[in-house]
């Protein structure tokens, strides 16, 4: 379908249709949920990083005031996990992690659930903790999970290694063998924290046999399974609605709270909310894992890359949430990007004694894509090419194949390129040499996440549109906005009349969760198959009223209408409201699901990832100035080219892009959530530094329309990728302004400092 | 004790221990749950609201200090059944919102600010919006709008 063809809701910035609520302060949050009765629950977290339970004795905080329930693991004795499961709700008897739930109280008050807490009897005989990845992979290394290979969804790896996953292709040793040049770094990144502005929080209640639960859920469906797995009940039997979402950016996938609040409403009776001081926010509810990622590269002395070998290793923390689901993409990603012939990747995703690490927006790409790109500069340094063009001499074109052999037929790398050359002429950049001053340039492709769901659509009798479905708005505007627009679109009503059914897991189909940049290709799809359906049913109701066949009719302006004869016409609502004595009421169930893809998957072990549904092209660039007395970084300009396959709403799609970029900026330059002796140090917004709006840096965007063949009007997923290149660019800005390398994050200006000194290392080079 | 003051123009008593916290009061006795419990420790702003037309961090904020004073919440701006404020629809008229549990603080430091400044420049707004902390937005939306209602161009 050609631009001019696209009907005009597709490309306008509508509004939000739950704006006029959040501008109020009427919207309901997680956080404003309360119900009658409700009572209120605090956990008891374990205070050491590992150990024996002893003694655990909740008999005196029982029969304190106002205490209604204390629960243990005892009363949830049951094995879950999101892939692997190897987690119980409380522990049992061993603690792995400093903040590990080992009792909940519901109470009256808080405060008296806190004092409840207080008064229990927590003994723990401590063990030697395992907090790097040294001490986890040594050959003598305590096993963090003896039983590990019996768990149910147990990967590949043993030991302390949670999963791991591998790619090999081509003859690598002869690559190395023939190279001009090799070239080794290694990287190291720190824990990121999503912190979303809501902390995680949840009201349950039991009712008619089953726990119903409020909560800000990203991925509802996965939290009721979750829920139910942890209680040893079948998933119908948990019901998940979802309230407004203050932020998640992946934090608020995988159940945290609800399964506590559940538990305590069937124990009291009694509707019971959880919720996460900002302080347990930060030291338990499960951030980016840091990592160490390892890079080897031949290359000739063109610049040509003929060969690479890498070991990325990521911190599973002491359970396993997404982290090891996505051990399988630093593999595929790495030479997603540029064409690398011959490779050898091994990505590990290891157990420690430290607080569990799960999904943040753009998962492990953002460190894989900082080591890459940082380590081509290192590249175009020892062979003396222009950084540009090193990466456009390799960058792949469209329709040649990634490294899992799965073709790109629309890679726009190049255009990518291109655009941001349009905005920031590199050799301008580059030619006036400036002390302090820096330029990065940085590309990446990314997927879309292919899981599947379905939608409803239903045609009310007043004409009005409602969407069922389990999409949550996580804010992005995804279904609040484009959602909508695509339905507007496909039934020819007015968006404002399309309306969203609040999501609740008992009447939406599944939904593979507002998760991976998902929502408009996963709910759009599934929706606008819905509304296909709709639409053949409202012209064939329609074909009675106007004597005509339904072949002749269309769908336009909250009309159908005989084509060519639009003053022959009659509402949806008089369709909608006579259909249902004549042929029903009008709805129907619409479904996505990701099409197959050819990929090699024979060059790959440990996989969940192989390949890229609906892939994206990003190209990046950042210049910075760096004070030389402080450290200090200032971005001057920050450049994006995003491919968006098609800009359903602009507006919604920049603001995508400026939150990616200035969360990315946070990664690259403040936020660091160090852990010391397997406690998290920064457990507050002081030490935690969240950029502000000092922070944000002036922005010059390009959305390149690139429509991908399976997506809803050519859409493709547009929110997560924008935080991942960044760090890439700016720590090759910040690398280029003080001429010297740069191998972890973030570039505090403390870090600055000791690189303009020569203190950072990790920079290795062999010559063949 | 009892502490007298204005909420949205409306006297109130409250009796409550002096060191209370101004948000507790708001949301959980006045039913006024606009403002949002961010972090609970002055960092977030996203439970902003002002006391005599000066933002404050109503979680830290005593509520014994509010004696005779007035405070505005988010709830006060717009009648609920009434047109928006400059700086709400400005908000949205720019994109500025996303998740929105940071906006009640936002609009109410952006309304703060545009009473004492007529037209703020983008310094000036990002200087007053250093205590509200938005995860989603990156800011930018925010400030253009924040431009946008200095410039007349939302009445
Ligand atoms: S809740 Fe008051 S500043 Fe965060
Ligand atoms: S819109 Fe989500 S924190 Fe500001």
């Amino acid at each position: 379908m050609s631009p001019r063809q696209l009907p005009p809701v597709i490309g306008a910035s509508v509004r939000r249709s739950d704006g006029q609520d959040k501008v109020r302060g009427a919207a309901v949050y997680g956080m404003d949920h309360v119900e009658p009765g409700m009572l209120h629950a605090r956990l008891l977290r374990s205070p050491l990083p590992a150990g024996r339970i002893v003694r655990l004795d909740t008999s005196r905080a029982a029969t304190m005031p106002g205490v209604r329930a204390v629960v243990t693991a005892a009363d949830a004795p049951h094995l879950s996990g999101w892939v692997v499961k190897d987690q119980r709700l409380m522990a049992a008897d061993e603690v792995r992690y400093v903040g590990e739930p080992v009792a909940a109280v519901a109470a009256d008050t808080v405060e008296q659930a806190a004092a409840a807490v207080a008064a229990i009897d927590l003994e723990i005989d401590p063990l030697p903790a395992i907090l790097t990845f040294d001490d986890a992979l040594a050959s003598d290394a305590r096993p963090i999970h003896p039983a590990r290979d019996t768990y149910t969804g147990a990967g590949p790896g043993g030991g302390n290694v949670a999963w791991e996953s591998g790619l090999e292709r081509g003859a690598v040793e002869d690559a190395f063998a023939a190279a001009d040049l090799v070239v080794t770094d290694e990287f190291s990144t720190p824990r990121q924290h999503q912190s979303p502005i809501e902390p995680h929080v949840a009201v349950g209640r039991f009712e008619q046999g089953r726990y119903v639960v409020h909560s800000p859920a990203q991925y509802p469906f996965l939290v009721r399974d979750r829920v139910a797995e942890f209680l040893g009940v079948r998933s119908s039997a948990v019901r998940v609605i979802v309230s407004t979402i203050g932020g998640g950016f992946g934090g608020k996938l995988d159940a945290m709270l609800e399964p506590f609040a559940c538990l305590l409403a069937r124990r009291t009776g009694r509707p019971v909310r959880v919720a996460n001081t900002r302080a347990e926010e930060l030291a338990t509810a499960s951030p980016r894992e840091n990592a160490v990622v390892r890079l080897r590269t031949a290359v000739r002395a063109d610049g040509t890359l003929l060969a690479q070998e890498g070991e990325v290793i990521g911190d599973n923390g002491a359970y396993s949430g997404e982290t090891v689901f996505c051990a399988s993409i630093p593999p595929v990603l790495l030479g997603a990007t540029y064409r690398i012939p011959n490779v050898r990747y091994r990505s590990r995703v290891v157990y420690t004694n430290t607080t569990p690490t799960a999904a943040f927006r753009g998962v492990n790409a953002p460190y894989c894509v900082f080591a890459q790109e940082m380590h081509l500069d290192h590249i175009a340094r020892e062979l003396g090419v222009d950084r540009r063009e090193l990466r456009l001499r390799n960058v792949l074109r469209a329709g040649e194949e990634m490294v899992n052999g799965q073709p790109l037929p629309d890679a726009a790398l190049v255009d990518a390129f291109d655009a941001v050359e349009k905005v920031a002429p590199w050799a301008e950049l580059t030619a006036a040499r400036r002390p302090y001053r820096g330029v990065g340039i940085a590309a990446v492709t990314w997927l879309s996440n292919p899981g599947p769901g379905g939608a409803t659509v239903k045609v009310n009798e007043d004409g009005t549109v409602t969407v069922v479905s389990g999409g949550a708005e996580i804010g992005t505007g995804a279904m609040a906005t484009s959602v909508r627009q695509i339905v507007a679109a496909e039934l020819g009503v007015p968006v404002e009349d399309v309306l969203l059914a609040q999501t609740d897991t008992d009447s939406a189909s599944f939904d593979g969760g507002a998760q991976g940049s998902r929502t408009v290709f996963g709910v759009g799809n599934a929706a606008a198959d819905a509304a296909g359906q709709v639409r053949e049913q409202l012209l064939k109701a329609a074909a009675d009223i106007l004597e005509a066949a339904p072949d002749d009719l269309e769908l336009a302006e909250g009309h159908v209408a005989v084509r060519g004869a639009p003053h022959k016409r009659v509402p949806i609502a008089t369709v909608a409201s006579t259909a249902l004595w004549s042929t029903g009421p009008i709805a129907a169930t619409g479904r996505h699901i990701a099409p197959p893809l050819p990929f090699d998957s024979a060059c790959m072990s440990g996989a969940v990832f192989t390949h890229f549904v609906a892939a994206t092209y990003h190209v990046h660039l950042a210049e910075v100035e760096v004070d030389p007395d402080t450290g200090a970084v200032r971005v001057l300009r920050y450049v994006v080219a995003q491919d968006v396959g098609r800009a359903i709403n602009p507006q919604m799609i920049e603001g995508q892009i400026e939150g990616g970029v200035l969360q990315g900026l946070g990664y690259a330059l403040l936020e660091d959530l160090r852990v010391d002796g397997g406690r998290v140090v920064d457990d507050d917004l002081e030490s935690y530094r969240l950029p502000t709006a000092l922070d944000a840096p002036p922005l010059e965007i390009s959305l390149l329309e690139n429509p991908c063949s399976y997506g809803p009007f050519g859409g493709k997923g547009v929110a997560e990728p924008p935080i991942i290149p960044v760090a890439a660019a700016l720590g090759a800005a910040v690398a280029d302004a003080i001429g010297r390398p740069v191998h972890e994050l973030p570039l505090t200006p403390f870090a600055v400092l000791a690189a303009l000194r020569g203190e950072q290392d990790g920079v290795g080079k062999e010559l063949a | 004790m009892t502490y007298s003051f204005h909420i949205n123009g409306h006297p109130v008593e409250i009796g409550s221990a002096a060191m209370t916290g101004l948000l507790e009061v708001l949301r959980d006795e006045l039913g006024l749950r606009g403002a949002k419990p961010g972090c609970g420790e002055g960092r977030c702003g996203a439970c902003t609201v002002l006391v005599d037309d000066v933002p404050v961090a109503s979680c830290l904020y005593p509520v014994a200090l509010a004696q005779s004073r007035h405070v505005r919440t988010v709830e006060g701006l717009a009648a609920p059944d009434g047109p928006l404020t400059p700086v709400q629809d400005a908000l949205l008229e720019h994109g500025g919102v996303q998740c929105g549990a940071c906006i009640p603080g936002v609009v109410m430091t952006l309304t703060a600010l545009l009473e004492r400044t007529l037209r703020p420049t983008p310094d000036q707004i990002c200087d007053a919006l250093v205590g509200n902390l938005c995860r989603c937005t990156g800011y930018h939306k925010i400030v253009e709008a924040a431009v946008a209602v200095g410039r007349g161009e939302e009445r």
